[in-house]
């Protein structure tokens, strides 16, 4: 080729190729760090000699049912978080329940200063302990990046194409379904990502209430002063985070609409 | 709750300004840290693709794993809290710096060095003050993170107000569960807007003349 494709825009060009550097670098790195990270800890599991209590932590059987919590307490509220905080964007930017929008946008803020920690406190005690109060507390920490993006992702799509929408004869739901979601989606889906690493990451503190996930591992390596219960407790949450975070990349990849 | 206050209040104050204390170094000392980033990476702009990924892995991090990665390091205390909040602290900042100091218009420098500037008061005098009011939204973000962080990291017995809220986890049913728990939530959230407050005053004071809005 020759050296002025820089300029050139091929229309066929594949995904992968039409990004900027910093974001190939994100789509491959985090996979590779968690594949050798993990088989670093698989090496170390085999091989170590593990006295009674990491034997029984670490076995294979309850790591995977304390990953299969965590994900599920990830998944749930990410969806929860999704089906609650894009439609309240939506309502935020139509008509005249526009003037609120940045009303709610600065309570949601105020909400976000809260602790996590305090939030998952509070909320046991009101609706007691167990899965489904982690996952209202894990909604309502995820709520704010989505509800924003929305907001703002709605609130950039040029006029002149939603008039034009409207020129061809599409209702007000035709233009919102079929123009402003799909340009709104980048950024809606930008907070979607935000949001899931905030709930993995939350998700670690579940064990206080006993919704599950890896974060018992670490709490039981903390009062029992195991160090190998500890760092690899720590490893595989930071390990789910990091692949979660790129499965987040890879959703705002795949459902960027072609015309952007 | 307000007799539990009253009762407490001496203790509850002091917890209070430890949990600031705490933040607002971890903050700083990552500030100065991100900042000093931010001016090699600019510098070297082969490393802003670096810089920009190990931003984003190190914020995926969860708070409560890196405490746990923390803990056989540095022990159980106040060591392993002002890591824990500063390693999370210097990415917003690293971030909006290399954005604000690669955002100053090249006029602007050309004309300092055409006054006979060097590349030291070049940085000094005319990009840092440039690039401050994107600094400054960074380090808003960095505040607000680290309360968070800060109370997780009181389950190690860091200082400050989170360890309210672990004292009423563990005893709640309790008599005072709740009380402990919302004397904890609360006081990070009053700690979190005041020290917001506090930065922005300062934005207002310390943004340059000729470029405030």
């Amino acid at each position: 080729m020759a050296s002025d494709t820089v300029t050139d825009v091929p229309a066929r060009t594949s995904r992968l190729r039409s990004m900027p550097r910093g974001t190939v670098t994100m789509l491959v790195v985090p996979p590779v760090i968690v594949a050798s990270v993990f088989l670093v800890y698989v090496v170390w599991r085999q091989t170590a000699t593990l006295d009674s209590i990491e034997e029984s932590q670490l076995a294979w059987p309850t790591v995977w049912k304390l990953l299969g919590e965590h994900v599920r307490l990830t998944v749930v509220s990410a969806l929860a978080v999704v089906a609650i905080a894009v439609p309240a964007g939506v309502l935020l930017t139509r008509g005249r329940a526009r003037i609120a929008a940045p009303l709610v946008v600065a309570v949601a803020n105020t909400g976000q200063a809260a602790p996590s920690i305090g939030l998952i406190a509070l909320l046991a005690m009101w609706r007691g302990y167990g899965f489904w109060t982690g996952v209202i507390a894990l909604t309502l920490y995820g709520l704010l990046p989505v509800l924003r993006n929305t907001i703002t992702g709605l609130q950039g799509v040029d006029p002149t194409l939603k008039e034009a929408g409207r020129g061809l004869g599409m209702s007000a739901t035709g233009v919102l379904l079929r123009v402003e979601l799909p340009l709104a989606g980048p950024v809606i889906m930008a907070g979607v990502r935000t949001s899931l690493v905030l709930v993995v990451g939350t998700a670690a503190l579940a064990t206080f209430i006993d919704a599950g996930g890896l974060g018992a591992i670490i709490t039981t390596g903390i009062s029992l002063l195991k160090v190998s219960l500890m760092v690899w407790g720590a490893v595989l949450i930071a390990l789910l985070a990091l692949l979660v975070e790129w499965l987040g990349r890879l959703l705002e990849l795949f459902t960027r609409p072609k015309g952007v | 709750m307000w007799q539990f206050v009253d009762d407490r209040s001496d203790q509850i104050v002091y917890n209070t300004l430890q949990h600031a204390n705490l933040v607002v170094q971890a903050v700083l000392f990552a500030a100065l840290v991100g900042v000093a980033l931010a001016v090699v990476v600019v510098w070297v702009p082969r490393l802003e693709t670096l810089a920009n990924a190990v931003s984003a892995i190190g914020l995926t991090i969860p708070a409560f794993a890196l405490v746990g990665l923390l803990l056989p390091l540095l022990g159980i205390g106040a060591f392993t809290a002002f890591w824990a909040v500063a390693f999370y602290a210097v990415f917003p900042v690293l971030r909006n710096a290399v954005v604000g100091l690669r955002g100053v218009d090249p006029t602007l420098l050309e004309s300092a060095r055409g006054m006979g500037m060097g590349p030291v008061a070049v940085l000094l005098r005319v990009r840092l003050p440039l690039a401050w009011p994107v600094i400054h939204a960074g380090l808003r973000v960095s505040m607000q993170m680290s309360m968070g962080v800060a109370a997780i990291a009181a389950y190690v017995n860091g200082p400050g107000l989170g360890g309210y809220i672990f004292t009423g986890i563990t005893q709640i049913g309790g008599a005072n569960a709740v009380n402990y728990a919302v004397v904890g939530t609360v006081g990070v959230v009053v700690v979190a807007l005041l020290a917001d407050l506090l930065l922005l005053l300062l934005g207002r004071l310390t943004v340059s003349k000729g470029i405030r809005a």
